[in-house]
């Protein structure tokens, strides 16, 4: 299994296993045949005007499928939800990136895209709210708002006619991310939701799930800071008004308790165990997952331990399964 | 990992179009059918072993060498066969100096599997003493000019220098029978190598979608290709090696079709390269017998004259150069056999490779006249005519060659006739006495 | 387990040919006990237990390198090859960028551990500079570049254990690594090669057969479309037989993909149900 080396023991197998059939039954009662691989036929029933999506490409008078995945079909529109692959963006994703250049007027993001996304100081919103033009000192004073290998979120905006992937960030829950980590994962593990920005405020910690399967486990920061963060930082180049208690604010901002800095690390082996395996992401699994560690009393090093792998596994097998039941 | 796309030129749109559509049709943009291979033209250089193949605008150039190398352990009594590519960046501007790219390596190794994995060449005869000294032979392939399908064209170089080459022949004596002797090539004819067959590379494109195949592929029609295919056969319809590195794929159908076409293509390339060498060979005899003292005595008499005629300095120049060589070498006792292959070097690579008609006419001219001057001055002639149009039109070689032999006339007619009886080395010696003496 | 003994049994049964192949060195003398060296038994069997159209046990892994967007793992017998899929992703070196395509690039290179003798080998040598054009030929014939524009694939081969037909192997493991990134293909590729020893065609050839000298066919087709897409052979083959040899590594080629469709889709199924809905 991908990235998955455990030593298992005998019994921990079998239990493993049984875990897996049990997904594995449930996903083929939903859908029996709809995976394809390269080159498979797709079935369509001689419909002549159907409209072929991605992953698909027409052979011989005949659909076929160039990527492994699932058909989906929405009225006419045929189309291969592919797996593993790549993010593909759509505009109004909420992703997260990482800044690896900072090019005149814009920012490069590497946000796990065929090509890196550019966010262009217009479409970010200044630090000091203010609506106005940018101006060349703006554009010299780029890398006080991200610097290289910077973690931001933002928006994706669309394509331009360059072809190039543009980002936006106009609004305050955008930004600059810190204290906190970034994880990877697949991106089809990531559901396009409403919600993105998670607080867990049980745990004192912010989690965005990122459209492109970069996750951000971090210590929970408010807007409202967060626009006083922005100003803190702004006003070292930008001559706005100081803020009187600006320096006792950020000593205070630079502390991350470790009760929360422990959240953090045990909200981030969650969302890890979770994508070994291979399921679905979402804030509720995950607080169920922690939470399920934190009665085991595990520590947060234990939970990448090959026993709380099968019973993660065993226990979204259970959770997935009690749905149909009640059906 | 590579520089593909580093310089190179890229075709426009409607070029590409163009090329496609006609094909479509059957027509190539050079007007030539879909099976039609270009022109060839086999040269052959001053010396044995190196060849210059032009193939439509496509040049290429082979040198082979030997030498006396250590044999591989797991192989003690087999000569080595090497293939070196050169690609100047003279010739195209996506080749780069330095490393060979991609294409280069490509080249080396489709010419060297043709050669060496169907044993083409005898490299047991190459041996000298099991273990210790064995002939290695490396064949150096320069491309001049990039016009499209270089694999076929330094194929062919490759086998036209392989076949003109000759190493000098060894044997071995000495106190404990293991030191080797090498005898300088006038001493003992050198030998040729032991050419079993011709494995002929033949490349066929694979062009649009619609499967059109044509065969040797111009620099334009490899810019618009999806693949191509290299089929490497002899005539006795022995397929030695294919190569089709990826690209558009095929039916195998298409590919047996390639095959039949290829081995008829091969048999006509044979033909050719075969011709090629014979006259070669013709020539190279028929140069031994021209070999003589008085080519020195005429330039150097030709020489203090100074006579400003255009056509005289030409052949003077020329032999002169061999009269440097020629006593440089009797200096040098074990470096004769350099002397003898350095006094053809009047042969100029560039000429035209001599007609057999042209042959025939040197040989009755021989026959007819036979002062020795002569002979020794019409083959240059020849060559030279070749070349330079001018001197093709306006210069007829009679008076030239008249000068010569006025000017060489007092000492040599007595000697030369006398000298040509005698064996070669001795020959030699005379030679150098004589220039030593004018 | 299993492995371990196979590659004993393996050892076992390479050792008198090696010493054979290097003995017997002068060519005619090679070629005479080519003739005499059975390769075939009068049973039909090969120096392996094999018959001659029978392919050596085929095993794939799929995702066996985390941090790439695709990876395998191809065994072909005692053949292993990993393969690793980076991309699409962005141009490294931007003059190399096209506008309408994605650029392929393709690393193939063999451990120093992967053959018997072990000695440090010169990277980048001319093998395997032409056995990665070789592949990445092959693979940017399947892989629909023109909808990745301004991208670059690469895709780095390594053989972890050469017992013959590496090629083959590199070309099913490059196919699943890069259906396994989800980059959009046409078809995949699958490859295998054939020999003619002793008057008989044999698919599949292991080393042993490999180093004796005889033809080696490596064919690489299209599935779907029945279509050759790489051709390479070696020595020297009459051309009837040549189609006959063809054929077979042709039949070969198809008995892998068939394998590789099915670890394809099982791999598919598994992601699909472990994502449930």
């Amino acid at each position: 299994m991908r990235g998955l080396q455990l030593s298992l023991d005998k019994g921990q197998k079998l239990r493993f296993e049984r875990a897996f059939e049990v997904l594995e039954s449930l996903s083929s009662k939903s859908n029996s045949d709809a995976s394809v691989i390269v080159a498979d036929d797709i079935s369509v029933n001689n419909e002549d005007a159907i409209l072929k999506g991605h992953g698909t490409a027409e052979m011989n008078d005949r659909l076929v499928a160039t990527l492994c995945g699932v058909v989906e079909r929405v009225n006419k529109l045929v189309y291969v939800r592919p797996l593993r692959a790549r993010y593909k963006p759509e505009i109004g994703d909420i992703i997260i990136g990482r800044v690896i250049e900072v090019a005149p007027k814009r920012w490069k993001l590497e946000i796990n895209f065929s090509q890196d996304a550019v966010l262009m100081l217009s479409s970010m919103n200044l630090p000091d709210g203010i609506q106005r033009r940018r101006t060349a000192v703006d554009e010299l004073n780029m890398r006080s708002i991200f610097e290289e290998n910077d973690v931001i979120c933002a928006e994706v905006r669309g394509f331009q006619h360059d072809g190039c992937l543009h980002l936006q960030a106009r609004s305050q829950k955008y930004g600059k991310l810190k204290r906190g980590q970034l994880l990877t994962i697949p991106p089809y593990l990531v559901k396009r939701r409403k919600q993105h920005f998670h607080h867990l405020d049980q745990y004192g910690i912010d989690l965005i799930l990122g459209c492109n399967g970069f996750v951000w486990v971090g210590e929970h920061v408010e807007v409202r800071d967060d626009m006083i963060e922005d100003l803190s930082d702004k006003s070292e180049q930008q001559k706005v008004k100081s803020w009187n208690t600006m320096g006792d604010e950020e000593v205070q901002e630079e502390y991350t308790p470790p009760d929360t800095r422990q959240n953090i690390c045990r909200s981030a082996n969650a969302i890890r165990v979770l994508s070994t395996l291979g399921f679905t992401i979402t804030v509720e699994i995950i607080t169920e997952i922690v939470e399920l560690s934190k009665s085991m009393d595990l520590d947060v090093h234990e939970m990448l331990g090959a026993e709380f792998y099968v019973i993660v596994a065993e226990k979204e097998a259970e959770r997935r399964s009690l749905p149909t039941k009640r059906r | 990992m590579e520089q593909r796309f580093a310089n190179s030129w890229r075709m426009t749109v409607n070029e590409k179009k163009f090329i496609e559509t006609a094909l479509l049709s059957d027509l190539r943009t050079d007007g030539r059918g879909p099976f039609d291979y270009r022109n060839l033209t086999i040269q052959f250089g001053s010396e044995d072993g190196s060849s210059e193949v032009q193939l439509g605008q496509t040049r290429v150039m082979g040198f082979v060498t030997s030498q006396l190398v250590q044999p591989y352990r797991d192989r003690p009594n087999e000569g080595t066969l090497a293939i070196f590519t050169e690609f100047s960046p003279m010739a195209d501007p996506s080749f780069e100096v330095g490393r060979p790219g991609e294409s280069a390596v490509e080249l080396g190794r489709i010419v060297d599997r043709g050669l060496r994995e169907s044993k083409a060449i005898d490299t047991e005869s190459l041996c000298v003493i099991a273990g210790k000294w064995v002939w290695s032979v490396r064949i150096d392939l320069h491309i001049l000019d990039n016009g499209g399908n270089l694999i076929d064209a330094a194929n062919i170089a490759a086998l036209a220098a392989l076949l003109t080459f000759r190493r000098p022949e060894c044997t071995l004596g000495g106190e404990d029978g293991q030191e080797v002797i090498m005898h300088p090539p006038e001493v003992r004819e050198p030998l040729p190598l032991i050419v079993h067959h011709l494995p002929i590379a033949v490349t066929f494109a694979f062009i649009g979608n619609q499967s059109i195949v044509i065969i040797d592929p111009s620099h334009l029609e490899e810019a618009v290709m999806g693949g191509k295919l290299t089929a490497t056969l002899n005539t006795n319809g022995d397929v030695c090696a294919i190569q089709k590195a990826g690209g558009e794929g095929v039916l195998q159908s298409v590919v047996m079709q390639c095959l039949r076409i290829a081995s008829v293509k091969a048999a006509d390339i044979t033909g050719k390269i075969k011709k090629a060498v014979e006259l070669y060979k013709t020539s190279r005899d028929l140069k031994k017998i021209k070999r003589h003292p008085d080519s020195v005595n005429i330039s150097n008499k030709l020489k203090d004259m100074e006579k400003p005629k255009l056509k005289l300095e030409k052949t003077s120049g020329s032999q002169s150069d061999d009269m440097e060589v020629e006593s440089h070498s009797s200096k040098k006792d074990e470096h004769k056999c350099k002397a003898v292959i350095g006094g053809t070097s009047s042969w100029d690579p560039y000429s035209k490779v001599a007609d057999a008609d042209e042959l025939k006419e040197s040989l009755a001219s021989q026959d007819v006249e036979t002062p020795d001057q002569k002979m020794d001055v019409t083959p240059h002639e020849k060559q030279q005519l070749n070349v330079i149009d001018e001197s093709l039109r306006d210069a007829d070689p009679s008076p030239s060659l008249s000068v010569a032999a006025e000017a060489g006339e007092v000492k040599n007619k007595a000697e030369s006739l006398s000298d040509a009886v005698k064996p070669k080395h001795k020959r030699k010696k005379k030679n150098l006495s004589n220039s030593d003496g004018s | 387990m299993g492995l371990k003994c196979l590659a004993q049994h393996y050892l076992k049964s390479t050792g008198p040919s090696f010493i054979l192949t290097k003995k017997n060195k002068p060519l005619r003398r090679r070629t005479a006990s080519l003739s005499k060296m059975e390769f075939v038994n009068p049973e039909g069997l090969r120096l392996d237990g094999r018959r001659p159209m029978e392919m050596r046990q085929l095993r794939a892994e799929i995702g066996v390198v985390s941090k790439a967007d695709g990876s395998a793992v191809f065994e072909m017998g005692n053949t292993k090859v990993i393969a690793a899929v980076y991309g699409p992703r962005e141009v490294q070196n931007r003059s190399q960028q096209s506008n309408d395509e994605a650029l392929v690039r393709c690393e193939y290179s063999m451990a120093n551990f992967s053959t018997g003798d072990r000695m440090r080998k010169p990277k980048g040598d001319r093998r395997s500079t032409e056995i990665s054009m070789v592949i990445r030929q092959t693979m940017e014939a399947c892989i629909l570049t023109h909808l990745m524009p301004r991208s670059q694939i690469d895709i780095f081969v390594q053989v972890l254990q050469a017992d013959g037909g590496t090629r083959s192997a590199c070309i099913n493991a490059a196919t699943l690594a890069l259906a396994d990134a989800g980059i959009p293909m046409t078809d995949i590729v699958t490859s295998c090669s054939a020999g003619f020893l002793n008057g008989t065609p044999l698919l599949d050839l292991n080393y042993v057969e490999d180093s004796a000298g005889g033809p080696d066919v490596t064919v690489g087709i299209l599935p779907k479309l029945d279509k050759v897409t790489l051709l390479q052979m070696d020595s020297k083959l009459q051309m009837e037989t040549f189609e006959t040899v063809m054929q077979l590594a042709t039949e070969g080629c198809k008995a892998v993909a068939s394998y590789i469709r099915e670890v394809l889709l099982e791999n598919t199924k598994q992601l699909e149900s472990r994502r449930g809905v």
